[in-house]
């Protein structure tokens, strides 16, 4: 008996790949996100090794409403902010600065305020990094060692432990 | 003089689609390189800094709503949505809970500039309540005009 081959047409439907690769450009055009992926970093001291400050010792700064400051009870022009600092490091480059923000600011005043102090390193140094100025030593100051950034809370505590509370 | 009359030629006015199926995977590509599943969809206007640092993936994320949408708080592990809490002590058994899991946890703060700065106080109490001890403060580049 003479049995006839049938050739089966073997290829791959390829007409549909283009609606799903729109669908798919659609899909991720819409979940994805193109969200902010970088901020300032901001590590806080564990317990075990934190130096006790005292507020003598170190810069005050004071975030008032509308974003206006206060360093060491005088109120100073943010552009004045970090010479004040570097004089003060040149001093004592242990020196830590306290930020504290008004309850009425802004979140947005806090922050303006903090990334200033966290450009020091920037401004401290030329363009290929070297430092500028010198602390009392004769060591290079190149940074704010500590900003800390108490909360309330321990404003308090520590205003009741002075019997100021 | 012969006039051979013929059909008008069509003029060919087809659009070249033969490199569509290339700009279309390129971009399939791109999206599947870049995607990233937004885990709070609050919208509102990160502040503005100089100094920014790259945000490590997968970091647990606190946003601050703005005011006037009634400054909410929400929390997300980072893989899960946000999901709004009432009181600060949520918070403080959220942040707990993930510093258990791993000590060196990092976390996001997304707060709205012009969020009151009580609110953000309440929340970075929170934190260092819990014992974390990595944040990164969301934020959008200024710009050298604004520095």
């Amino acid at each position: 008996m003479n049995i006839k081959k049938k050739d089966i047409a073997s290829e791959i439907f390829t007409g549909s790949m283009a609606d799903i690769s729109f669908l798919l450009i659609i899909y991720f055009m819409i979940t994805s996100a193109f969200s902010a992926t970088r901020g300032l970093d901001f590590a806080l001291p564990e317990e075990t090794d934190t130096p006790e400050i005292k507020q003598e010792d170190a810069i005050e700064v004071h975030v008032m409403p509308g974003g206006a400051i206060e360093v060491d009870k005088k109120g100073l022009p943010k552009d004045g902010l970090l010479p004040y600092v570097l004089e003060k490091l040149q001093q004592n480059p242990d020196k830590p600065v306290i930020l504290r923000t008004d309850p009425d600011a802004t979140y947005g005043d806090m922050i303006s305020i903090f990334d200033l102090l966290r450009r020091a390193n920037e401004e401290w140094t030329d363009d290929l990094g070297n430092p500028m100025y010198k602390d009392v030593n004769g060591d290079p100051l190149v940074e704010i060692k500590t900003i800390s950034i108490p909360t309330q809370r321990e404003i308090e505590n520590i205003w009741n432990l002075l019997g100021m509370g | 003089m012969a006039l051979i009359r013929g059909r008008d030629r069509g003029t060919g006015a087809a659009i070249f689609t033969a490199s569509m199926a290339d700009i279309v995977f390129l971009l399939i590509v791109f999206f599947v390189l870049t995607y990233k599943v937004e885990v709070d969809k609050t919208q509102m206007k990160l502040p503005e800094t100089w100094i920014r640092k790259k945000i490590p993936e997968k970091a647990a994320v606190i946003s601050i709503a703005p005011p006037d949408r009634g400054s909410t708080i929400r929390v997300s592990t980072g893989e899960e949505m946000a999901l709004p809490v009432s009181t600060i002590e949520e918070v403080i058994t959220f942040a707990s809970t993930e510093v258990a899991k791993n000590p060196n946890r990092e976390f996001i703060l997304k707060a709205d500039k012009n969020a009151p700065y009580d609110r953000v106080d309440e929340v970075l109490d929170a934190l260092k309540q819990s014992k974390v001890k990595y944040i990164f403060l969301l934020s959008e580049q200024l710009t050298a005009a604004e520095k």
